[in-house]
């Protein structure tokens, strides 16, 4: 109870002259009326508080004071509901040294006039996230999103409608210092794509060289916002996901979390959800010449190409099938010279001028052993100086 | 040392005792399942429980002091009439620390099962390892444990205890979870930072766990551990249910193995290893080494040898091995050795194709070196021995004189290996000759290179 009433009771505080820590006052109005708590921005909270203004003909003054609690003065306002062509908002003053501001209302009349008053108040907000749990194939999930209220804005709201982004507003009341945890939708049977990911340039290229210690390969769940995936309808927030899986024995283990970014309509998001260690990649360089060289009339070679050899031996001890996504870098201007998967030709695709992205399919173990899988890449780096 | 130990012990087991899960408005837990995980600090608790409700709302109060609960991991599931159960929200109330309150809002009146789940932090486990080979070091009895130690605050009984082997991801340390203020913070905090590689730390005293886990390696009990894959991890179950109170560890077997066929292999490697020869002792997580059923969690080894026919074991050392996958082969490191000797010797060094530049300058030149690798085996055993060569700069060439062609083999632009086979009390000698090209040398070594 201690910092509770600080927009609430306004009036009550103002009229019996109480020295709470924590007060507005405004003149002449008793309780708020209809509360909105605006959550649709992820930076800042609007509140929008109706009240009904007891005005008199003339000059009416209307005091506004809130301690305890985090409003940026320059964004309050008030819009006068009833009357608004007879009620004008002439001016607006700030005591000094003090949270308060002073509006002065012209009025052509008595009236019970109902404003609106709306304000960006700190330390409040909401957060989204997720649970999921995955079926046992790994090819969906039943998605549960939860919009976690947290309130240390210093005011209690007993009731206020809660807005979003998306979806229907909602009763909700929700004191100073609570957080409040509630289902926001599901979504079941969302398809998901399990996806591995070897990056040359982040993973140790010689597991043998770690003999200790594993390289876990990141395995991700990737998932579509759209129709096809049963959502689509709004963007997905951003927050923290965790992930379960349906064990099989009426019972789940935790795959793992991750955060995910705004996921607009239409577009994809990624969750990390641990190290594949029944994947290994052994890369080596074989050879690294240089070829074409141009000199200077001393004689120093001041341009050259390079014939390079890279491979890259890629084991699944896995008794499924996976696909690995692999990631190659090779700076500067190049060119492929051959680049085979186990002698055939292989297709890679250029994700920009220095990254290219293989997928590999690997099938799953048999009794002689791993599946193994060969990429040979020989490319030449053009005019490159020493 | 001995004093503060003892002391801290006292104190978790005085101090944590108090420690209780409880949810007032009902009986206590029915059934309990605990999925352990071993790469990091994280325990998934289920706990089954009876739920009386009325029609209509009714208000569920779960407190968790003193137990190391990440409260933003709480979940409730009514076991039966899901449709009619709605499980409205979950309230952390102001100025309550570790307390939790459900709105449950049903269309049905009496008793109804209900799951409440949540992520802990303090319950651990671990798998090691014994090995003994037999005199001739042909073959090798592997058996494997799991401990599983509880400093959770919590006493777990009667539990279902299941162990993950798997490398999770995780954003948050659940211990950190637990003992926030505020469950999911407030506005404008800053999250804590994002582990991703972070090494995982164990749970604080288990140091002193390890003290009980001696007294209870006495009284094992013999059960069955399930293992199954699931996604990227192995799901150990354990037969039965567990009781273990707060503070205290069970270790379990988990496997055991006759008849393992092992290669014994000695490496030399002066880059990675100095002039010593390490051990390895070799063998495949695969049928053939009546293995390969399921994935080997990484866990400390300690390698025995039977020396006689009265069973007496010699003590040949340890290795702290990884994750094993199914058909892999395991190469467990045993340290240095000296019956084993890898003598890297120059023999000859000249030079050679000196090239000059305008000014006469010098700019270009080969190195010649011949060198000799002795290689001694003072065992009664054979040995399989594997020598890498490192060489710099990487323009080079070799010329393997003898024998030495029989066991080369190219690893990649710097390093070459021979493999070879050594009777038992043999030596031999494998020699080479390796050209470097400096200078503008490289560039005739360049031009090699498209040949």
């Amino acid at each position: 109870m201690k910092t509770k009433t600080i927009l609430t009771s306004m009036l009550l505080f103002a009229t019996l002259a109480s020295v709470a820590r924590a007060r507005t006052k405004l003149v002449a109005l008793p309780e708020r009326d209809a509360t909105i708590i605006r959550l649709d921005n992820p930076n800042a909270t609007l509140i929008e508080e109706e009240r009904v203004l007891t005005l008199q003909k003339g000059l009416n003054k209307v005091d506004f004071s809130w301690n305890a609690v985090s409003i940026d003065s320059d964004s309050i306002r008030l819009t006068v509901l009833d009357h608004p062509e007879q009620v004008k908002l002439l001016n607006v003053s700030y005591p000094p040294g003090e949270p308060a501001l002073v509006w002065e209302i012209a009025s052509d009349g008595d009236y019970a006039e109902t404003v609106r008053i709306s304000y960006l108040l700190s330390n409040i907000d909401r957060l989204v996230t997720y649970k999921a749990i995955a079926d046992k194939a790994e090819t969906q999930l039943d998605l549960k999103s939860y919009l976690v209220l947290r309130n240390f804005s210093g005011e209690d709201f007993d009731k206020a409608r809660v807005l979003l982004d998306y979806g229907e507003a909602f009763e909700q009341g929700i004191d100073h210092e609570e957080t409040k945890q509630m289902l926001f939708f599901k979504a079941p049977q969302v398809p998901i794509t399990k996806v591995w990911t070897w990056d040359s340039a982040t993973l140790p290229w010689d597991p043998e060289q770690l003999e200790r210690q594993n390289i876990g390969i990141p395995v991700s769940y990737r998932i579509l916002n759209d129709k096809d995936s049963r959502l689509g309808e709004f963007a997905l927030s951003a927050g923290k996901a965790r992930l379960f899986q349906d064990d099989g024995h009426d019972s789940t283990i935790f795959l793992g979390e991750d955060v995910t970014t705004l996921v607009p309509v239409g577009q994809k998001t990624e969750l990390y959800i641990g190290d594949s260690r029944d994947i290994v990649v052994t890369q080596r360089k074989m050879k690294d010449a240089r070829i074409n060289l141009r000199k200077n009339d001393s004689g120093t070679i001041v341009l050259f190409d390079t014939d390079e050899l890279i491979t890259a031996k890629i084991e699944n001890f896995k008794d499924t099938p996976a696909t690995l996504t692999m990631i190659q870098h090779i700076p500067g201007q190049w060119e492929m010279k051959k680049c085979t998967m186990d002698g055939k030709k292989a297709q890679y695709t250029r994700k920009d001028a220095f990254t290219l992205e293989f997928e590999v399919q690997l099938p799953a173990r048999n009794d002689d052993g791993p599946a193994v899988k060969e990429l040979q890449m020989q490319y030449s780096r053009i005019n490159v100086k020493p | 040392m001995k004093k503060i130990i003892t002391f801290t012990t006292i104190f978790l087991l005085t101090g944590l005792s108090a420690a209780k899960v409880d949810l007032v408005t009902l009986p206590n837990r029915d059934t309990t399942q605990l999925t352990i995980y071993n790469s990091a600090d994280l325990t998934l608790v289920r706990d089954g429980r009876s739920l009386t409700l009325k029609e209509g709302d009714n208000k569920l109060q779960f407190s968790w002091a003193n137990t190391l609960i990440d409260p933003t991991s709480l979940s409730m599931l009514p076991k039966r009439d899901a449709d009619k159960i709605d499980i409205a929200d979950l309230t952390f109330p102001p100025r309550v620390q570790n307390l939790g309150l459900w709105t449950i809002d049903s269309q049905i009146g009496g008793s109804v099962p209900i799951e409440i789940s949540y992520l802990t932090s303090g319950l651990s486990w671990r798998a090691f390892y014994m090995g003994t080979l037999t005199e001739d070091e042909k073959t090798m009895r592997l058996q494997g444990y799991v401990v599983v130690s509880n400093n959770s605050g919590e006493d777990y009984e009667n539990a279902q205890t299941r162990l993950i082997v798997g490398q999770v991801h995780l954003l948050d340390q659940i211990a950190e979870l637990a003992r926030q203020q505020y469950p999911y913070g407030r506005p404008g905090q800053v999250p804590p930072p994002s582990p991703r590689s972070a090494p995982v730390r164990r749970a604080a005293g288990s140091e002193v766990m390890d003290g009980f886990v001696v007294m209870e390696a006495a009284i094992p009990m013999k059960k069955e551990i399930k293992k199954e894959g699931l996604s990227e991890y192995f799901l150990y179950t354990i037969e039965g249910t567990e009781t273990i109170p707060n503070t205290w560890s069970k270790r379990l077997p988990s496997f055991d193995t006759d008849d393992i066929p092992v290669v014994n292999l000695y490496k030399f490697e002066e880059d990675r290893y100095g002039p010593a020869v390490i051990r390895y002792l070799s063998f495949k997580n695969d049928d053939e080494h009546e293995l390969g059923e399921t994935p080997i969690p990484g866990g400390m080894l300690k390698v025995y040898r039977t020396v006689d026919n009265a069973r007496h074991l010699s003590y040949e050392g340890q290795s702290n091995f990884k994750y094993i996958p199914v058909g892999e082969e395991v190469e467990l490191n045993l340290g240095a050795v000296s019956d084993v000797i890898v003598e890297p010797k120059l023999m000859d060094e000249k030079t050679d194709n000196y090239r000059f530049d305008n000014h006469g300058n010098v700019n270009g030149w080969d190195e010649i070196r011949t060198f000799e690798l002795a290689i001694k085996n003072t065992r009664n055993l054979p040995v399989k021995i594997e020598i890498k060569r490192n060489f710099r700069p990487h323009t080079w060439t070799i010329k393997n004189i003898g024998e030495a062609k029989k066991y080369y083999e190219k690893v990649d632009l710097d390093t070459v290996k021979y493999t070879l086979t050594l009777e038992p009390e043999s030596e031999q000698t494998i020699e080479y000759e390796l050209t470097t090209y400096q200078g503008t040398r490289t560039e005739d070594w360049d031009r090699m290179q498209k040949q």
